[in-house]
This record gives structure tokens, C-alpha cells and sequence, in this order.
């Protein structure tokens, strides 16, 4: 016995019984598809956060602001000082000039407001990058700590609490992203478990007849479980759709608020592996929901 | 120990006890009963012997047993009681994974056809063979040939529903045929036919016997009994009441 067409008949009789119940196969897969689109977003906006946060590794700095007018011989000393506490990696001047500079080039057009200033206002600042250990907000805190008090630095920001904010932020989407995807896998099996059980009633008869001439019940349950992959899988790819469409159409609208929000990175659809995962993961929970509606009562 | 299961595994027609088939006997029959009810037995110590190529004519009123009889020969039942060894396999104690194996070499035509109404008359052929992984090429020019024995050829495409019941019924014959099973059972095949269709189906079912299938029909017409003078079981009230041998055979 050949495997290719008893795969060749398992396809066709799979996806014969998905034309033949049009309606409910539709119904299922839209419901697949809305349900893994919300999952989808929550994990989009997920892996966004992580990869900001990744990159945020690299640009974490205790920066150190000077008194105004300290001299720069003093500046290049505490330089050297700041240099030598624990953790730190890299210490860099800032001029008032750059400082000015750097502001001017951060607020873009607003830069006319700077206009009608007679003095440059900004101080002078101590920017210290940290080691790669100590780039959480538990590490600069320590840094900062021993930066302080220093004679010639005024005040010492390190961003400590954003960084707090932010990976509390990342923490809960991550947990919503795994509660939701837990309650809407179950919906998703059981919504797939019942289109199954109603295909498996709509053919009883042909099922009946299979087992009198001679079909094992594998042979007579793999079509069923081949739909509910089907099912699954397409709502994956429904959903894949609909959340690039969203992503293309909509988040540009939202454009202005999310950068506020993600610290201005550019957003990044799923990559090749995350677009397969969604797809493949639709695919599981279907196989999951027709191995239910297939252990549950079925006697042919 | 060893001599105990050679014994019984001849008595029972299997080679030893993993079940090696019987040389001659396609379907033996020891002191089998069934009953549904208790107290109610549909067959009652029945005990026969069925050989490869032999055509076995099942006769008796509505409610005799034949059709209890067929099922136990392709496992839709159990006996309540006795052992059926069919093809080399016990019944009795057949584990339910095994029963497909044992389908798949017998061919049955059903009182009531069994076709699928909204698949083509191909279909309801051919997935005798689509169950026994054949190519479906093969399954194709397979289904053709019978048909065309049948003269059902040019129908293969309709529906069961756009025949008429003689053509149902020989839809549901190509069926029981189409995999040269080893055992052919018939459930009143020719119940819906005119007389001239009823003796080519009878032919095309006696002429399988000759090439080595062991057929069992079961009929009250008499008239088509009497015209194959083959050997005869009348069941009565779930005994065999008469069991006469093929004319010119030794009883």
C-alpha cells in the first residue's frame, strides 16, 4: 500500500469536507482569524517593545550635569574621576555648544523658539556609558549613586525610572499577550472540536459504509483531523492578512502616539519566522480541536 | 502444552495460534449462537463449514437468522456463544483493530445497497480501493471494468439517486467485487432486478465462486435456488433446519 495516495485521497477528502459545509467552515475560519489577530497584535507590540528595549541596552547613560561656568580643566578632571567608579564603561564631555546643538536638532522645527534667547541656557554635561552588566535601571541607580555629591556636578540623571516604566510596560503586554493567547486557543480548539463534530455527523453514512468495507478508524480520522489543520492554518493566514493590512493602513495614522510611547523606533512587522509561527500555530490549535472532537465520542 | 494448541488450533481450521490460514475452509462455523436478548437467540448452535469456492445458497423466512448469519461472517457481530474462524481469524476474540484487515478481503452487497447518494456511482465503487491505498489510476480502470461487467459503464458518473433500484443494486454488486474479495456475501441481491437482469447478476456472482471466491447469498426466492442447484442452507428460527449439498456433489 503506497503512501502518496492515501495522503492524495486524505487531501481531497478534507478539503471536500470543508467545500461541503461552506457556511460553518467559513464561520470558523473568520473566527480563527479574528481571534489570532488580537493574539497577533498583542504579540506585534510585544516584540516591538523587546527589540526597543534591546536596543536601548546600547544607549543607556548616567549623565552628570556640571555647574555652570565650572572651568574645563575641572570638568576633564571629574572626567577621569567618573571614569574610574565601578561600571562604567565610557565617560564623555558635553559641551554647553553641543549641548545646544543636540537640542537644536531634537526638537526640529521648534528650534525657532531658541531664537530669541540672548545666552545659551544649557549646561555642560558628563555623559557615562555604563558596562553591558549594569545597563538596567537597578545598575545605573548604583552608578549614579556614586557619582553623587561630587564638587562641580549639580545634578545627575540616569533615566532610571523610565527604564522602571518601561519594562513594567513591557512586562504586562507581555502578560496580556500570553493570557489572551491561552483563552483564545482554548475558544479557537473548541471552536474547531465542534465544526469537526458536526462534520463527522453530516457523514455518518459515508462513515458507516467505510467501516463496512474495510477502512481502519485511523483511516477514517485522519481526514477530519487534516481539516482542522486546514481550518486553523488558514484562520492563521486570515489573521496574518488582516494584521499586515492593519499595520500598512492603520498604525500610520497612530504614528505620532506610538513613537511617544516605543521612544520613537521604528515599528517592524513579524519576520519570516514570526509570519510561519502564527500560520503554524493556527494549524496546532486546529489539530488539537479536531483530536478533541475525535476522542470525544467517536464511534464509527 | 504446545501439542493441546495444535490441536485446537486444527479443530478450529488455523494453521497454530497466531492464526496462519486454513488451507480449504474459508469460514467455519462451531456450535455458534447469537442472541440479542437474553433468552432470545437469533442463531442457535450453528455449526458449519464454508470452502474456498464454494457457492452456498442462504434461504429461510424474514427473521431466520440469514442476515445475523452474514454479519458474523464479516464481524458486524459477535457470537454470543461458539467460535467463527473466517479466513484464518477467530471472531470471537478479533481485537477490534484487526476487523478492517479482515473487511478488506471480504466483499458484501447489502440488503438496503448502502451507496452514498451524493457521490457518484465511481466513488461509491472505487473507495473499496481508495481504502485499500490503490492508485487512483488503478482504482479508475478497476471501477471501469466492473462496471462495464454490469453494464453500468455510462452511469459511472451519476448519482445513486438518478438510478433505478436494479441499477442501485448492481452499483452496490460492483462494490462487493471490485477487490476479488475472498468471501462474497449477499444479502438478497437480486431483490429489486426483473428476471432477465436477475440471472446475468446470478452469473456474474456463480461465475467469482468458480474463480476460487466463496460466495454466500442469502434469498427467499426460491426460483433462483432451485435454477443453480448449488448447496443450500434453510435456516429456520435460528437452527439450520436443512442443509443440502450441490447437485452431483458428494453430501
Amino acid at each position: 500500500m503506497s503512501v502518496l495516495p492515501r495522503a492524495s485521497y486524505f487531501l481531497r477528502t478534507a478539503l471536500r469536507g470543508l467545500r461541503s459545509n461552506p457556511v460553518t467552515t467559513l464561520v470558523a475560519m473568520g473566527t480563527i482569524a479574528v481571534s489570532l489577530l488580537l493574539f497577533g497584535s498583542f504579540a506585534l507590540l510585544l516584540q516591538n517593545m523587546q527589540s526597543l528595549l534591546d536596543r536601548l541596552g546600547d544607549e543607556l547613560y548616567v549623565t552628570a550635569f556640571f555647574e555652570q561656568g565650572l572651568p574645563s580643566a575641572k570638568q576633564r578632571e571629574l572626567a577621569v574621576l567618573a571614569a574610574t567608579v565601578e561600571g562604567v564603561e565610557g565617560v564623555r564631555i558635553v559641551s554647553e555648544t553641543e549641548a545646544l546643538e543636540r537640542f537644536r536638532d531634537g526638537v526640529g522645527s521648534g528650534a525657532a523658539l531658541l531664537e530669541g534667547l540672548s545666552e545659551n541656557p544649557l549646561p555642560a554635561s558628563l555623559e557615562i556609558a555604563l558596562v553591558p552588566a549594569r545597563r538596567s535601571a537597578q545598575g545605573m541607580a548604583v552608578v549614579a549613586e556614586s557619582l553623587n555629591g561630587l564638587r562641580g556636578i549639580e545634578d545627575l540623571v540616569s533615566g532610571e525610572d523610565w527604564v522602571e516604566g518601561y519594562l513594567r510596560s513591557v512586562a504586562l503586554v507581555r502578560g496580556v499577550c500570553i493570557g489572551l493567547g491561552l483563552i483564545l486557543s482554548i475558544a479557537t480548539m473548541l471552536i474547531v472540536a465542534n465544526t469537526i463534530r458536526l462534520a463527522i455527523y453530516a457523514r455518518r453514512d459515508e462513515l458507516e459504509i467505510l467501516s463496512l468495507v474495510g477502512a481502519s478508524r485511523s483511516f477514517m480520522q485522519t481526514p477530519f483531523l487534516l481539516e482542522g489543520v486546514l481550518q486553523g492554518a488558514s484562520g492563521g493566514v486570515g489573521a496574518l492578512v488582516l494584521l499586515f493590512a492593519l499595520f500598512r493602513l492603520v498604525l500610520p495614522e497612530f504614528e505620532f502616539g506610538l513613537e511617544m510611547l516605543l521612544g520613537g523606533i521604528r515599528l517592524h512587522f513579524f519576520g519570516l519566522g514570526g509570519m510561519m509561527g502564527l500560520v503554524a500555530g493556527g494549524g496546532m490549535l486546529g489539530l488539537v480541536g479536531s483530536v478533541a472532537a475525535l476522542t470525544g465520542g467517536w464511534r464509527p | 502444552m504446545r501439542e493441546r494448541t495444535r490441536s485446537l488450533a486444527r479443530r478450529l481450521g488455523v494453521g497454530h495460534a497466531e492464526g496462519v490460514e486454513p488451507r480449504t475452509a474459508a469460514a467455519n462455523f462451531f456450535h455458534v449462537s447469537k442472541s440479542y436478548d437474553a433468552g432470545t437467540y437469533a442463531l442457535q448452535d450453528v455449526s458449519l463449514e464454508l470452502a474456498r469456492g464454494e457457492f452456498v445458497f442462504l434461504t429461510g423466512s424474514s427473521g431466520a437468522g440469514k442476515t445475523t448469519l452474514l454479519k458474523l461472517l464479516f464481524a458486524a457481530e459477535r457470537p454470543s456463544e461458539g467460535q467463527i474462524v473466517v479466513l484464518g481469524r477467530n471472531i470471537a476474540r478479533l481485537g477490534d483493530g484487526a476487523i478492517p484487515a479482515l473487511r478488506r478481503r471480504i466483499g458484501v452487497v447489502f440488503q438496503d445497497f448502502k451507496l452514498l447518494p451524493n457521490r457518484s456511482v465511481e466513488h461509491n465503487v472505487g473507495m473499496v480501493l481508495e481504502v485499500m491505498g490503490r492508485p487512483a489510476k488503478e482504482v479508475r480502470a478497476r471501477v471501469f471494468s466492473i462496471l462495464k461487467q454490469l453494464g453500468l459503464q455510462h452511469r459511472r458518473h451519476h448519482h445513486p439517486l438518478s438510478l433505478s433500484g436494479g441499477e442501485q443494486q448492481r452499483v452496490a454488486i460492483a462494490r462487493a467485487l471490485v477487490n476479488e474479495p475472498e468471501i462474497l456475501l449477499a444479502d438478497e441481491p437480486t431483490g429489486n432486478l426483473d428476471p432477465e437482469l436477475t440471472v446475468d447478476i446470478m452469473d456474474l456472482i456463480a461465475s467469482t465462486a468458480s474463480r476460487g471466491t466463496a460466495v454466500v447469498v442469502a434469498t427467499h426466492e426460491l426460483g433462483i435456488v432451485s435454477r443453480y442447484g448449488k448447496r443450500t442452507i434453510r435456516l429456520e428460527q435460528g437452527r439450520i433446519a436443512e442443509d443440502v449439498p450441490a447437485a452431483g456433489s458428494a453430501a
